[in-house]
């Protein structure tokens, strides 16, 4: 069953990517090709907030939750593959922004808030590497991204709302209307669905390799 | 309900005048804020030369450099509060002595007068050194109070969370920077309309917001930064 989803998965992130080149339409406005690495910087980006959500939210679970080591080892891996996802949405980004703004990096409140969660989450790791106790390392941690979750909004939000922004509306724009041809939203919507799946696949994998890992390691120390 | 308020206050107070005994013993954190902030200021000041900038630039610029001196002065100064209970081993019975809201409390005002007696100190000499014409004071002192209070209160918190942490120096800047990188933002934009003279705008219920946001998510998070 797990198998069969993998292969869906597989075959679901295929046809976004042969959409994203050959059935989306190029979006008007645009210099030459460049429209189409949005297809995957728009995902890239959505599934870096969701996993960082996520990581706030297991993080809370875990605080106020019965403090479970499985909701500390979610957020921690979670933050991870945000990372991951984030560096990946930076970089198409900035690729997309020397084409049609001419250099590659100019502080938009979108770079800004951007920036700052990558250096948020990179400060996570480094707090939980200097760290060498498990309890105060989970439990310091997750305090640490509940506080993020706290600040976020006034990157996310606010941030791009009172500084000049370059940075084209997003899909669905504050009217609550779609102004992008209809292709172009299906690949949108598939590829963010695709993506955010991906993350998911990758965490639970992740999780049980670093759960199974712990294991040995009580194992080992128990000789 | 009264008494329990009342036995929370008394305590919150303790934690702030033990605090200011402690600092006044051996003013180590009044010294290293105070000759910190002097000694960038100089930096600036000298690195700007003789001539400084022009008006149209100073008001885009000297705001930045205003907030940059007073967040790294801050980092010098303020984790000290939580490093410090480590360091002489006397967090244990500070946990047995306070509550956590109250001890959060008190290390918070401490922190804040800190940073408030900071400001007073340095940001009329920075004026008169950089020559800044400031359009609306009222708007530039209220800023700086809210700021400062941003400052202290995200500080507070991280300081609880490295002082149990290894290299707890550098962790602080780390893990403070981008907590307080909004809070300076909105500050650096407040202030630069301080100096034009223009009206705040939303910057600043955005500024309270963040302020009461930051205290709220303290209470809440402190009792499980402090208690193991």
């Amino acid at each position: 069953m797990k198998n069969a989803l993998a292969w869906l998965l597989w075959i679901w992130l295929s046809v976004v990517i042969v959409g994203a080149f050959k059935y989306a339409p190029l979006a008007k406005g645009f210099i030459g090709e460049s429209s189409r690495i949005l297809f995957f910087h728009v995902p890239m980006s959505w599934v870096s907030f969701v996993a960082f959500i996520a990581a706030g939210v297991w993080s809370l679970m875990f605080l106020f939750g019965g403090r479970k080591p499985k909701h500390d080892r979610a957020a921690a891996v979670a933050v991870q593959l945000g990372l991951v996802f984030g560096v990946l949405a930076t970089v198409t980004g900035s690729l997309w922004a020397r084409i049609m703004w001419g250099a590659y990096w100019n502080w938009d409140p979108r770079q800004t808030s951007i920036v700052v969660a990558l250096l948020f989450y990179g400060a996570y790791l480094a707090l939980r590497s200097s760290l060498e106790d498990a309890d105060s390392r989970a439990r310091l941690s997750a305090a640490y991204a509940v506080l993020g979750l706290a600040v976020a909004p006034f990157l996310f939000f606010i941030m791009p709302r009172i500084m000049f922004s370059l940075h084209p509306q997003s899909v669905i724009n504050a009217q609550g209307k779609i102004e992008v041809e209809s292709r172009m939203v299906q690949v949108l919507l598939a590829g963010s669905a695709g993506f955010t799946a991906l993350f998911f696949w990758l965490h639970n994998l992740q999780c049980r390799i670093e759960s199974l890992s712990e294991r040995k390691s009580a194992l080992r120390d128990r000789g | 309900m009264w008494p329990r308020i009342s036995t929370w206050a008394a305590e919150a107070t303790a934690v702030f005048a033990k605090e200011w005994r402690c600092e006044l013993r051996t003013r180590y954190a009044l010294n290293t804020l105070g000759l910190f902030a002097f000694t960038t200021l100089v930096v600036v000041s000298v690195s700007l030369g003789p001539l400084g900038v022009s008006l149209s630039q100073g008001t885009a610029v000297l705001p930045v450099l205003l907030w940059v001196i007073l967040l790294f002065s801050v980092a010098a100064g303020l984790p000290r509060a939580f490093v410090q209970e480590e360091e002489t081993q006397t967090a244990i019975a500070l946990r047995l002595a306070a509550t956590p809201s109250a001890l959060f409390c008190g290390k918070l005002v401490y922190g804040l007068t800190l940073v408030l007696a900071l400001e007073a100190l340095i940001t009329p000499v920075y004026v008169a050194v950089t020559s800044l014409k400031v359009v609306s004071p009222g708007l530039l002192a209220g800023t700086l109070i809210a700021g400062g209070y941003g400052l202290a209160a995200g500080s507070t918190l991280v300081a609880a969370i490295i002082a149990q942490a290894r290299s707890k120096g550098t962790l602080f800047s780390v893990l403070a920077f981008p907590v307080l990188l909004p809070l300076l933002l909105l500050a650096v934009e407040l202030s630069r309309s301080a100096v034009a003279g223009d009206p705040a705008g939303v910057a600043l219920p955005q500024l309270l917001l963040y302020d009461a946001s930051v205290t709220v998510v303290g209470l809440m998070l402190f009792p499980a930064v402090w208690n193991p």
